[in-house]
């Protein structure tokens, strides 16, 4: 499966993706705190520039703002029709700069950057034993992995189907495609445990030697 | 959580959830929106693997999602899908397979009859996969748009049909699959 993630070595590029999410909250609270129509178009337009500033290609800014942009003229036909244009510029231009912001953040942070600074943030969880960053590592990879797989149950599970008559009945779709996928989990789980998959953490401090004896 | 088979199953759902994002979404002529299977994906998390494994499948979907990668319909993804006005309906997620699985365990026994079964499958996927999910959108949309909460509501009105469609289509699934592999609900 294809990242967003767009490479390239602009200056949004070069932050740390754990600064571009500390400021990308701020950024978030700061715009619900402004009320002023042209300090939150100036956002908007600022917004914008910094999208435009990772050089993405037309066709994915299209795929991925064509949606969100649906529901907000829909929010602002409501607002401009209910309480006026001006709260409906206000929400039209907020709601515009967050989206704008949060997918310049996406597009120039590589996925692996990314899943390190949700890590880094998820630490305290961990610490108390509540999360274990290996496993939630194996289970993304695991998704990233079958994903494809799945998929291409599915469509034999369909082509199956067509040629017997049966056209689009979910159910006749999804329950084969479940059930394939839970046996298919045994497989798998065994096949993780063999190759000893998570390691768990030595027991002490010190690092196991394994296949030579440590010297005293 | 702890056994290998507790995360393999957590992912391979969250995979289920993502690859059902990518079948082209049905078109009913009496309903208004085209339905997407992917939230039909939540509720059978919550109706087949249990409470906390299907809540973790959700979990795992919104951290694909704020990692940067496209697994909701449409090839949507990203941390603009978290912060925009729907928000919401994608973090509810969680919550809502949480609901529909411990619902399924309460409501359901193992010699029901399949009507009563179904019956009690389609409330937890209603009461959980529905008014769960759109607790928690309907607010967040509300204060994204700075709507009141009754507006809101009747925006998201639309959907409903829908998402009734896909709770009976869960109900229904998540009977023929517990009969073809039965499980334990966790």
């Amino acid at each position: 499966m294809l990242s967003l993630y767009l490479p390239g070595d602009t200056l949004l590029h070069r932050q740390p993706a754990g600064r571009k999410l500390a400021l990308l909250i701020a950024a978030g609270i700061g715009l619900f705190l402004v009320k002023s129509p042209i300090i939150l178009a100036a956002a908007a337009v600022a917004a914008a520039a910094l999208l435009l500033s990772v050089r993405p290609p037309p066709a994915q800014i299209r795929r991925q703002l064509f949606g969100p942009f649906l529901v907000l003229a829909a929010i602002f036909i409501a607002a401009a029709l209910l309480d006026g244009l001006r709260p409906a510029c206000i929400v039209l231009l907020r709601l515009a700069a967050l989206i704008l912001l949060a997918s310049a953040v996406t597009l120039s942070t590589r996925t692996s950057e990314m899943l390190e600074a949700c890590e880094k943030a998820l630490h305290p969880l961990e610490r108390i034993g509540l999360l274990n960053a290996a496993r939630v590592s194996l289970a993304v990879s695991l998704v990233l992995r079958f994903v494809p797989e799945i998929f291409r149950h599915y469509h034999e599970i369909r082509e199956a189907q067509a040629a017997r008559g049966l056209h689009g009945n979910p159910v006749a779709l999804v329950v084969p495609l479940l059930v394939r996928t839970l046996r298919a989990a045994d497989d798998i789980a065994a096949a993780i445990d063999a190759r000893c998959y998570p390691p768990t953490p030595p027991a002490s401090g010190r690092p196991q030697h394994i296949g030579k004896t440590p010297s005293a | 959580m702890s056994s290998t088979r507790d995360i393999v199953l957590v992912a391979l759902f969250a995979a289920i959830i993502v690859a059902l994002g990518l079948v082209p979404p049905l078109a009913l002529g009496f309903v208004p929106v085209p339905i997407t299977l992917q939230t039909l994906g939540v509720m059978l998390a919550g109706a087949i693997l249990g409470p906390v494994r299907g809540a973790l499948a959700c979990l795992l979907v919104v951290l694909l999602v704020v990692i940067g990668l496209p697994v909701l319909a449409g090839g949507r993804g990203g941390l603009g899908v978290v912060a925009g006005p729907t928000g919401g309906f994608l973090l509810g997620w969680v919550p809502g397979a949480f609901v529909t699985g411990w619902l399924v365990t309460r409501l359901t026994r193992a010699k029901a009859g399949t009507a009563r079964h179904v019956a009690a499958l389609f409330a937890a996927c209603v009461i959980g996969g529905i008014l769960v999910v759109y607790a928690v959108g309907i607010p967040w949309l509300a204060a994204a748009a700075g709507f009141g909460l009754q507006r809101a509501a009747l925006g998201t009105l639309t959907f409903v049909p829908g998402d009734l469609i896909k709770a009976v289509i869960a109900a229904i699934v998540a009977r023929s699959v517990q009969r073809a592999y039965p499980m334990d609900l966790r």
